[in-house]
Parts: structure tokens; sequence; C-alpha cells
């Protein structure tokens, strides 16, 4: 029996598509279990810190003892699991081939625990997003799997964290896409949708259906409330530009001072939430009660707009400083606010026009999303998700837009790549990817100087292209282009006696043509990105490619040469220039 | 090289296996603690919000049973009693918002029901109210079925004879014809069965318990009542001196008997008056309906109009002989009517009270 197991496993191990899809799978309900057990100790643990009933200077207390500890064993022992997170599992990917090693998972696990138990206004959905990540990673690397593998399994483990951390599995497939890997056609599609929708289902398995937020089936009262959630746009998007500032700013200040402040400097975010918690409770944690309560109407307008701003201070100073905890949860708490106050300004002046504060504060919730952690698309789908309403979409992608928007232009760099400047990474984003793609084939091709003929003989053909400046001509026939020959090619038959031979038989063309890919017949498309036509020259060794129509891969439009190539890049003058 | 490769595979995927059992057990352990310190810590937070909303502290109240739900959203009881609270502090729309939240997940439950009715009918939304007290007539009640609808129909039926709605009143009324058994209700009962204006069967009721020492003044007046309603004044005056005699204090029943004599010593239509008798009664009618055209006169005076005043002033001062009274009597009632109906378009109202002999006495005479 034992041996048939193994026998198995080996053999799943040999085969990459069954492997992949079975360690989605196991991945998933790991990452899962273990997010449900981080969501469950910093739990009880913050029940332990804050009895019911507990004295006041607890709120004080408690997080300046929570930053001071945390912050030694992270200057000690876990010097990677500072922070949110997601910057790091990025950096991992992108840099070291995903390595997250098991005793930063440990340190992120612990450490955020306690911190976030203790009060500090830091979220956790950062954090667990690193322990998913660095669980795949530890589990792929002992099985021993490929560098390319691992990076492939990690963004799983993130997807799987977040879908248990927040309960929106879409949501979390999307962020792993847009925000993780910075591309939402990646080709671990597949098993971040396998790895999320498993984890999403441990969590419901052990904690039951109950969501995240209660939130009553809000819906748009009156078309002319697209107006108020534009205005909750631009108040989310102006609120999430104040606050990255703040908090980038902060942390640069914070890095200026001494390198051995650094293990007690998370004692200044805690010392910040205890003071300002002990006068205004709802300051202290991630919040998602308060967030529950506003979704659901029952904070006044005064108590709102003082928690927005609270919460912006006591959140940049707690990550600045140097806490575990992400920011991605306060985001949320900051567009809940924003939004009740938006939401609450206008029911006052309008109340039977517009719906009431709750239904802007979950519409305001995603808009501070957008604008902060900048991945519009993940906004939207995971308030749709929370609230299971098709109606209250259109205000939100609004809202979300003018967030975004707004954001970009005031904060140019977003805030997890802004976050890994400071510490010197740069790692690819959506937007230089799309750079390095916005060159073309076109840009840079031209008409064939000359075509030869399959017909042709070598001894006719050689003077010719001994003349032109290109290593390698198209042979075209009445069908069209039949491939490209290059000069050595007909020099050596040349110089084998071959003088009467035709181009066709150098080139072993078979009657019927129908080897149309890429490797067979090397080529590109006039939209095809320069990148790739480096990528394809240097795959088939030839320094000049054709270029042929989409529609007919025989159809010659012209040649793109390498140093046409380089030209359009500005790296090479032209030959003779 | 390669199979130190394989060994490491197979361990760590056994190992992650066997992590993940671990992690289950010890995630169900830990959640089975979580909903079990959580459900402690709600119910102390309930306790303490039921022993605000007892005081009257509604706001607090409010405040403490949220924080409860806050923990377990999944207690129905915080719910209704957070609704109740919200209409204890007046808040009815919030009141609303919390029954209807309620409704939606059990479309059955009474209670929420007579929530979400009670907020409605703070709100004047009536017919809504209406339908919702019915919900709660029909619906689910966790504990005590039978009496909490009976209670919610009492409600209802509060809410009908308030709105005055007799035919919707006597609807629900006949279901709960022979539920109460104690006095007072079955008093209240052919009360409300009067006011739905089917005195027959308030007159059956009360018969029922004349003989009820606890009960037997209300009874009598209630008796009284009815056969008032059925324009009996001679028995309805009957049982309003009886009612006095058991209950001297009551000064519903004395005022009702008073109205009761006026009534009869205006009424020209009572059998066995003499001519005279009946003259005096006619010219005392004219007198009256004067009195009350004189309150409002009308300021364009029409010719007939105008002759008709002549004339009740006429009357007023007229000489009649013995032999001719009969038909002057008629003439007089005639003259008394044609001034009621006047009085009744002049641009300033009639007093409200409809139980005015003057009033009952007309109104007969035009039947």
């Amino acid at each position: 029996m034992i041996d048939k197991i193994r026998h198995s496993l080996e053999k799943l191990r040999h085969n990459e598509d069954q492997l992949t899809l079975v360690l989605s799978l196991v991945i998933g309900a790991l990452v899962g279990l273990v997010t449900v057990a981080f969501i469950l100790f910093t739990g009880r643990l913050a029940a332990r810190m804050y009895p019911a009933g507990g004295a006041g200077w607890r709120r004080i207390l408690v997080p300046v003892l929570g930053s001071l500890s945390t912050g030694y064993l992270l200057y000690k022992y876990f010097p990677f699991a500072r922070g949110s997170g997601i910057p790091q599992t990025k950096a991992a990917i992108f840099v070291d081939d995903g390595r997250i090693l098991m005793r930063t998972v440990l340190g992120k696990f612990f450490c955020c625990s306690a911190s976030l138990a203790s009060g500090i206004a830091l979220g956790r959905e950062g954090p667990s997003v690193h322990v998913g990540g660095g669980l795949a990673s530890v589990v792929a690397r002992n099985m021993g799997l490929s560098p390319r593998q691992v990076k492939a399994l990690v963004p799983a483990g993130c997807a799987a964290a977040l879908a248990a951390a927040f309960n929106t599995p879409i949501a979390a497939v999307l962020f792993s896409l847009e925000e993780i890997l910075g591309d939402l056609h990646a080709t671990v599609l597949g098993s971040v949708v396998l790895s999320a929708a498993t984890s999403w289902m441990v969590l419901h398995l052990v904690l039951g259906d109950d969501p995240l937020f209660h939130v009553s089936g809000y819906k748009l009262v009156n078309p002319s409330e697209f107006g108020v959630y534009a205005v909750l746009g631009v108040v989310g998007g102006l609120g999430s530009v104040a606050f990255v500032k703040l908090l980038l700013n902060l942390r640069v200040w914070f890095r200026t001072l001494p390198k051995w402040t650094v293990w007690f400097q998370p004692v200044a975010g805690g010392l910040t939430v205890g003071l300002l918690g002990y006068f205004v409770p709802d300051v202290l944690g991630v919040g998602y009660n308060t967030v529950d309560k506003v979704l659901n109407g029952n904070i006044v307008i005064q108590m709102v707009v003082l928690l927005a701003v609270l919460k912006i201070i006591a959140t940049a100073v707690c990550y600045a400083s140097g806490n575990a905890g992400g920011i991605f949860g306060p985001s949320l708490f900051m567009g809940a606010m924003m939004g009740a106050a938006v939401g609450g300004v206008a029911h006052a002046i309008f109340p039977n026009s517009t719906a009431t504060p709750g239904a802007y504060a979950l519409v305001g919730m995603g808009t501070a999303f957008a604008g902060v952690v900048r991945t519009p698309l993940t906004s939207v789908m995971m308030i749709f998700e929370i609230t299971r309403d098709y109606t209250i979409i259109v205000p939100l992608m609004i809202s979300n837009l003018i967030a975004f928007f707004i954001s970009q232009k005031l904060q140019p760099e977003p805030i997890y790549e802004a976050l890994e400047h400071q510490d010197g990474i740069h790692l690819p984003s959506a937007q230089s990817r799309s750079d390095a793609e916005r060159t073309h084939v076109y840009q840079a091709m031209k008409l064939a100087p000359l075509v030869l003929s399959p017909d042709a003989t070598v001894a006719l053909t050689l003077p010719k292209v001994t003349a032109g400046a290109f290593d390698a001509w198209p042979v075209v026939s009445g069908d069209g282009l039949v491939g490209m020959i290059k000069n050595s090619q007909i020099s050596s038959a040349a110089g084998n006696g071959g003088g009467e031979k035709h181009l066709s038989e150098i080139l072993s063309l078979n009657e019927e043509l129908h080897h149309n890919s890429a490797e067979e017949l090397p080529h590109v498309h006039p939209d095809h990105s320069l990148s790739l036509a480096l990528e394809r020259m240097g795959t088939s060794g030839l320094n000049v490619l054709p270029v042929v129509s989409r529609a007919n891969v025989r159809q010659l439009v012209g040649v793109v040469t390498l140093s046409d190539i380089l030209e359009t890049f500005g790296v090479a003058k032209k030959a003779g220039s | 090289m390669k199979h130190s490769a394989g060994l490491s595979f197979i361990g760590t995927f056994s190992l992650t296996l066997l992590a993940i059992a671990g992690l289950f057990a010890g995630d169900t352990f830990l959640a089975a603690v979580d909903r079990t310190e959580n459900d402690v810590q709600a119910a102390r937070l309930f306790g303490e919000g039921q022993a605000l909303l007892a005081k009257g502290d509604n706001a607090k109240a409010i405040d403490r049973i949220n924080d409860a739900i806050e923990i377990d959203r999944n207690n129905r009881d915080y719910f209704r009693t957070l609704a109740k609270a919200q209409l204890a502090a007046g808040k009815t729309e919030e009141a609303e918002k919390t029954a209807a939240d309620l409704l939606d997940s059990d479309p059955i439950d009474g209670q929420a029901s007579l929530l979400m009715a009670q907020a409605l009918t703070r709100e004047g939304h009536y017919p809504e109210a209406i339908s919702y007290f019915h919900r709660a007539v029909y619906g689910h009640w966790d504990q005590d079925q039978e009496a909490n609808r009976r209670k919610a129909r009492f409600e209802l039926i509060d809410l009908l004879a308030q709105r005055n709605s007799k035919e919707e009143l006597l609807a629900e009324l006949l279901a709960v014809q022979a539920t109460p058994q104690d006095a007072k209700a079955r008093i209240q009962l052919g009360d409300l069965f009067l006011q739905a204006g089917s005195p027959a069967r308030a007159m059956d009721i009360f018969r029922a318990m004349l003989h009820d020492p606890t009960a037997n003044a209300a009874a009598y007046q209630g008796m009284g009542d009815s056969e008032f309603a059925q324009s009996n004044y001679r028995a309805a005056q009957r049982y309003f001196e009886t009612a006095v005699r058991l209950a001297p204090e009551n000064a519903a029943a004395r005022r009702r008997l008073e109205v009761c004599n006026q009534l009869l010593e205006l009424d020209p239509m009572v059998r066995g008056l003499t001519a005279a008798e009946r003259f005096r009664r006619s010219v005392k009618l004219v007198e009256l309906t004067l009195g009350e055209y004189n309150e409002c006169p009308q300021t364009n005076l029409t010719p007939d109009l105008q002759a008709l005043v002549d004339n009740a002033n006429a009357a007023l001062t007229a000489q009649v002989s013995p032999v001719k009274q009969g038909d002057a009597a008629e003439s007089n009632l005639d003259i008394a009517e044609q001034l009621w109906q006047a009085r009744k378009k002049a641009p300033c109202k009639l007093p409200a009270d409809a139980d005015r002999p003057l009033a009952l006495v007309l109104a007969r005479l035009t039947q």
C-alpha cells in the first residue's frame, strides 16, 4: 500500500501539470488553515489583552508593550517579517526566485498576531499574503521543485491567504494577479484560482458562512446620487493620497534615525495608537467591528470624520515606525469612514434622493482601496463579493476610478512600489511592462530590398546577396513566403560546386507549404513588440526577420533587422551613417 | 541524488498533509473556543442591554445590544430586542430596518412582523402596518405561540378601532369572539363590537354578563349603549339607570342616562303623547333648532330662508287653540327639520357630539 502511494507520488512528481494541480489544492488547504489559525489566534490574544470592562490605561500600555516586544523580535530574529508583507512577497518572486524562508513565515505569523492583538492600527491581509506565499515557497522548495515552479506557486499561496483572510476569493485571485504579479494574463491563473477556492472552502468549513461584514442590500435611490458618489471618489482619492504621502514621508524620516534605534522605533507607533485609542477606542486594531457598525449606519457623522483622520495618522505612524502589519485593512477602514461622512452629509441634505450613509461607507471602502493600493479591478470585485449585490457596482466603479485617477495624478508611484524603492528594490511594475511592450515591429520594419525566388540558381543569386547589407533574405514563391535563406548557405552551396542548384533545394522545401509556426518559419507580425522580434532573432539565429501579415503568414509585408531595432531604441546608428 | 530528491518530495508532501490534518483539528478547536467565548460575552452584553431597556435607558440599551450583535449575529432574539429598544427610543426608521432584516432571513417570524407593524404604525403607514399585523397573527413564534398571536391580533384590533375601520374591525373581532375569558376583556370585546357597528353581537356578550357580579355594572352600561345604538332609547334608559344604581361613581353611564332622559323628553315621536304635549315638544324643537341656526346665521339670506326664519319666530309666539295643536305640531316639526337642514349647510360646522339629544331627535325625524 505504502509502496503504491510512493509510486503514485513519484509519478506525480514527474508530471508537471498534474503536480501543479495537486499542489495548488494542497497549498490552498494549508494556507487557508494557517490563515484561519492566524485570525483565530489573533482574536483570542486580543480578547486576553483587552478583557471586557478592562481599564482605560490598558489601551495605552498594551500597544506600547506589544510594539516594544514585537519590535525587538523583528529586529533580532525576523528582520524580513517587518511591514505589510506584500512588497516583500513581490521581491521574493521577482528577485529571489520565490524564496521566502520558514523563519520569515513564523516571524510574520507570531509578530503580526501579537502586534495586531495589542491594538496596533494595521491590517492582517498583507501579512497573511506574505505567510501564504511563504508557505507555498517553503513547501515547493522542500519538494525539490525548480525555481520556475516555486515562483509559480507563490502567487497561489498569496491568493489562498487573501481568500481566507478577507473572505473574497475572486478578489483574492485578482489581487494576486493585479498587484503581486502585476499581470492579469499571467499563466499561473489556473493554480491561483484553484488555490483561492480551496482556501475559501476551508475557511467556510471551519468558521461557517458568516461574512466578514454584514451589509444591508444597498441600492441606488436616485440617479442624481451618481454626483454624490463622484464627490466620494474625490474625497477618497484625496484622503488616499494624504495617507500614502504621510506614511512614505514618515518612513523616510524613521530611516534617517540611528540604526541602533530600529528595534524600538515601533514603540512610536504603539504610543501614538495608544494615546489616540485612550480617547477614541475605535482607532485601535484593524477596526472591522467599527466598519461593520458604520456599514449599518450605527455611528454619528462627527465620529466617522474623527475616526477617518485618526486612523490615517495612527496607521501611517504604526507602519512607518516598523510594526508588523498591513495597510489593506486600514485603507478599507478609512474608506468606510470617508464614505459614511460624505453619505451622512448628502443624506442630511437630500434625505429622499440619497441612500443612507452605510451605502456610501461601503462604496468608500472600495474607493480608498483603489486610491491607496491602486488595484481598481480588485477593489470593485472585493466590494461586489462583500455585498453580492450588482446594483452597487456602477456607483462603486465611478468612485473607484475617480479616486484611482486622483491618486495616480497626485502620487504617481503606487504605495507598494514606493515602499520597495525606499528599500532599494526596483521590481517590474505593470507600467514598466507595458512600457517595454510599447515599441512595435511596424515602427522599425521596412520593405525588403531584395526578394529571392525559390527557382533562382545559386550562381545568379550570390552576387546580389553579397552586395546587400543583410545576412539573410526572404525567399518568395507564387504562394508567398517560403523561408529565409542565409548568405552563408548560398556561399557554402556555391563553394561546394552547387552553382546551378536552385534555392529551394538548399532550403529543402516540400512541395506543400504547411509549416507556419514561428519555429519552422521564423517571422514576426507588424504589431509584435520589438522585444519579441529580438527574442525570435536569437532563437532563429537570423539578424533579419520577415514581417508577415496576420491574415496570411505567407504574405510578406516587409523585413525587420537587428540594426533597425537598435536604432529604434536609440542605441545604434544605421551602418554608414 | 535523484533518489534523495524523490524522498524529499514524498517526505514534504506527507508532512504537508499531516500539517493540514493537524491544523484542521487545531483550527476546529480554536473556532469552538472562539464561538463559546464570544457567545458568553454577547450574552453578557445583551443582558446589560435588556436591563437598561427595562430601566428606560433606551439609547444605552441600543448601544449595548448592538455590541452583543457585533459579536453574535446569529441570535435572532438580540435583533428582536434591538428593534424593541429602537421603537422605545422613538427610532422607528431604524426599528423598521432591523425588523426588515429579520424578515428577510425568516419571512414568517411572528415577532419580527409585529415589530415591523408597530414601527409602521408609528410612521403612519397604516395599510402596511395592518398587513404586518396579519403576518404576526399567522406567523411563527418561538415561544407561547397562541398567546402571542392573540396579543398581536388585539393590537391590530386596537389599531382598527382607532382608525374606525368598521368592517375590518368586525372581521377581526369575529375571530376572537370566544377568546377572552376574563370579564374585563369580554366587556372590551363588547365595546369593540359596538364600535364596529354590530350592537346585536355586543348585546349577546353583555347579556351573558349581566349576572356576573364583577362586571354587571359595565354589562348594563354596555346593554344600554347597544340599545341606544339601535335607537331603542327607552330600553337604553332602563339599562343606564340600573348601571348607575350599581355603580353610582360611573360618570359615563350617568352622562348617557342624562342624554337618554333629555332625548326622551324632547322626542315628539314617542308613543302615547297627548296632542298638547306633542305640540309643546314641537315648539321646543323649533326653539332649539332656531337657536342652533342663530349660532351661525347665513349672510346671504335667500327669500325662502328668510321666510323659514320668520315662520319659526312666528311659531314660537303663536297662540294655538287645542283643536289646532295637532296640525300646528306637524307644521312646527316641518319648520324644525328645514331649519336643521339649513343649519347643516351653514359655513360653521355643527358641534361634533353625535349623541346630542337634539341631533338624535332630528335625525329620527328625517328618517
